[in-house]
Formats: C-alpha cells, structure tokens, sequence
C-alpha cells in the first residue's frame, strides 16, 4: 500500500466519521457514545473502502464491514455501560448505498419517459441492476450489525449492569 | 415499610407501562423491552407479559405469590422520537433495580428524572446534520462546491421537517416534502451549473431522512421472532423510504430529466 492509498482511506475514514456524527446526534446518545459512534463508522467504512479497492465486490464488502462494527460495539458497549445499538446503528450510516438507490429512481423515470424500445430495455437493465445492488447492501448491513448481538445476547444486554464488576474485583 | 406505604398494583402497573411505551417510542428494540420492564417487575414481586404494537403497548401483571392479584393496562404510544439517552439509561435503571433491590418510590423519581432529561440543542443537531451530509457526498467523491450546496439543501429540508412535526402533520408528508425541498435546493448544482458533480449532489441531499433506526430494530425484531411488530415497523419504514423516492422523482421531474 503506498501512501497515496493511504490518504485516501484516511480521508474516507475522517468523512465517514463526520456523516456518523450528523446521523448520531439525531437519535439524541450520550456524548460518549456519540464519539465511539465517529470512531466505530471511521473503522468500519475504511475496512470496506480497502476491501472493495482490493477487488472484494460491494455487498460483500459492506457485511463484511457491518459486522466488525456489530463486534467492536459489544466491545465498547462494556466499556461505557451503553446499550451496543445505541453507537453501532448511526456508524452503519454512512454505507447507505445512497447512489445506488439514486440510480435506481433515475432509470426507473428514464424508462418510464423513454418511447425507444432499445434503450428502455437499458433503462430497465440499470433499474434492476441498481435496484438489487441497493436492497443486498441494506440487508448485508442489516444482518451484519445484527448477528454479534444475536450471538452474544447475554454479553449485550448485560453491558449496562455495573454491579457485576464492582464485586468481582 | 408500613402498610400503606406498599405500591398498589395500579402504580405498579402504571409504572411499567410508561417504562415500556417510553423504552417503544425512543426506538428500543423488542427484545430489549421485554427484558428491561420484566427485570424491574421481578423484583417488585410481579411476573409480567407483554405485548407490543405499533401505536400501543398492552401489559398484564400477576402478582407472584397471589395470582389472584393482578391487573391488565394497555396504554397508547407517543409518536417515535429517538432518544437513545432514555434507552441507555432505562436500560442501566433495570439492572440498578435487579442487583440494588431499589424500592418503588426510587424507581419512580429515576424514571421521572430520565424521560424530563434535555435533547441536544434542535439547531446543533441540524448544524451536524447538514455536515454529515455534506460528508456523504465527499464519500460519493462529489467535489467541494456540491458539498456545500447539500449542506444548505440538508439545512433547508431539516428545518422543513422539524417545523411540521411541531405542527403535527402527517409524518409521510413531511417526509416527502422536505426530501422534495432538499433535492431541488441541491438540484442548483444544475441550474446554476456550480460543480463538476451534480448528480451526486442530488443523491446525498436526502440521505439524511432514512429511517434507519426503525429499520435495523425491524430486521432484530424479525429475526428474535416478534414478527407482528418487526412487519410493521419493516412497513413503517419502507413507506417512509418510498416517501423520500417521491420527493426525489418530484423534483427531478421538475429540474428536467435531459441534463441528468
């Protein structure tokens, strides 16, 4: 990796924090949580940015992402006795695919508008081609935060108890 | 304790349902509702069962030691306003309550301290907002200038938005009003020709609206088996999401669909 590389997932990192704090500060968390959320959002869309440039393909890439954010949220969500949904939800965020779903909208109105047959077949190409890239990616990152919590239910509904450490010290 | 000093099952019951429909409308998931308002029962002497709608919570408690006691509440929800803040610290009071043994009076004065906690400030939020944005659109490699104009689209629609949930009015329209709003003030990228990226622009000016909270709690509810509350929040969503489409398809019509 050289250094040009690693500028770039740098500042995708640093954006992707930005876009996770806006999304954060909506569902109103705690101020902790409102940086591991920034923190968790930098890790996780880096890591899907360097697999897809390595040649790994979108969804694929994005669970892959989703559910390191799903691991490393249990982790912190010990750390400051937060529930873990509360910074892994708005961390996801910033995978929404956003320009798949645009894309989607934009053939569907071509091939409503267009009278050539040729070409409304390549509009209702790009609409499904589009339109399924978008629903994988939702689900993969879906289904990648979810599984960590549903491995460990115990582990993550437990992370708000502090009794537990006081007396086992 | 003296007598009648004791909770009657009609407080208790109280109690618990507001812990509930709060827990529901700050956008908690099922699973995590169930266990918080049973942990809290538990240790006030009560078994609990619980049913969980879209637009109301419905509890029944039996009293552990008398089954003959017990009573039945069902009480309507407010509209969902996240506030992880609550859940957090609901969450931490179920398990304060289980391991501390806290008595009823306890309980309530937490419970009444959590839910009058302040929000963050409306116009920090919406200062954020609109960076996030912006920052989405950096993710989709636009360029500096249609960063800033969706930073003022997201301004634009957020403040539309909040202003008609003050209003109260219906919850799809407001959302395709200012997903509408936001994608034409972020469509000048093309009518004053500002950027090389227009198209992104107008992709990341409405990202702001997805509903994602509701929509990951829907996928966990599905898969933990509440399938009834994970359909309707899965289709609460998703209108909301065909919602933001409209917007969007509205003002690209209007911006003419020949440059794009």
């Amino acid at each position: 990796m050289n250094t040009e590389m690693i500028k770039l997932v740098l500042l995708d990192g640093a954006l992707a924090a930005v876009a996770a704090v806006g999304f954060a500060v909506i569902s109103n968390p705690s101020r902790k949580a409102i940086y591991f959320s920034a923190l968790l959002a930098a890790i996780g869309h880096a890591l899907r940015f360097i697999l897809i440039k390595s040649g790994v393909e979108i969804s694929l890439a994005t669970f892959a992402a989703a559910s390191t954010i799903g691991l490393l949220s249990i982790l912190f969500a010990r750390l400051i006795h937060c529930p873990a949904e509360v910074f892994s939800f708005p961390s996801l965020l910033p995978m929404i695919p956003g320009m798949f779903a645009y894309k989607t909208i934009l053939s569907m109105i071509k091939f409503m508008q267009s009278t050539d047959t040729i070409k409304a077949q390549g509009f209702m190409m790009d609409f499904f081609h589009n339109g399924m890239t978008t629903v994988f990616i939702l689900f993969a990152l879906v289904v990648g935060v979810s599984l960590p919590i549903l491995f460990f239910p115990n582990y993550s509904f437990m992370v708000t108890r502090r009794y537990e450490q006081k007396h086992n010290r | 304790m003296k007598e009648n000093q004791e909770p009657t099952i009609e407080q208790i019951a109280d109690l618990l349902t507001d812990i509930a429909s709060s827990l529901m409308s700050s956008g908690s998931h099922t699973k995590r509702i169930i266990r918080n308002v049973s942990r809290i029962a538990d240790v006030l002497g009560y078994d609990t069962d619980i049913t969980l709608l879209q637009m109301s919570v419905m509890l029944t408690i039996t009293n552990a030691e008398d089954r003959t006691k017990r009573l039945t509440t069902n009480k309507k929800l407010n509209p969902l306003l996240l506030n992880f803040t609550t859940v957090s610290d609901l969450s931490a009071l179920s398990w304060r309550t289980h391991d501390d043994k806290l008595p009823f009076d306890m309980i309530q004065s937490e419970y009444k301290r959590i839910v009058s906690q302040k929000r963050i400030s409306p116009w920090l939020v919406m200062f954020l907002v609109g960076c996030a944005n912006a920052a989405f659109c950096g993710l989709f490699k636009g360029d500096l200038p249609s960063a800033g104009l969706v930073f003022a689209a997201t301004i634009v629609g957020f403040f539309l938005r909040q202003e008609m949930n003050k209003r109260h009015v219906n919850h799809l329209v407001s959302f395709t009003a200012s997903a509408f709003i936001a994608s034409l003030v972020a469509g000048m990228t093309y009518v004053f020709q500002i950027g090389t990226t227009p198209q992104i622009a107008l992709a990341a000016s409405v990202l702001y609206l997805i509903p994602g909270v509701p929509l990951i709690n829907s996928v966990l509810d599905l898969i933990e088996g509440h399938i009834l509350i994970g359909i309707s929040r899965l289709v609460n969503a998703a209108s909301l999401i065909v919602c933001i489409a409209i917007g969007l398809f509205t003002s690209m019509l209007i911006l003419g669909l020949e440059k794009l």
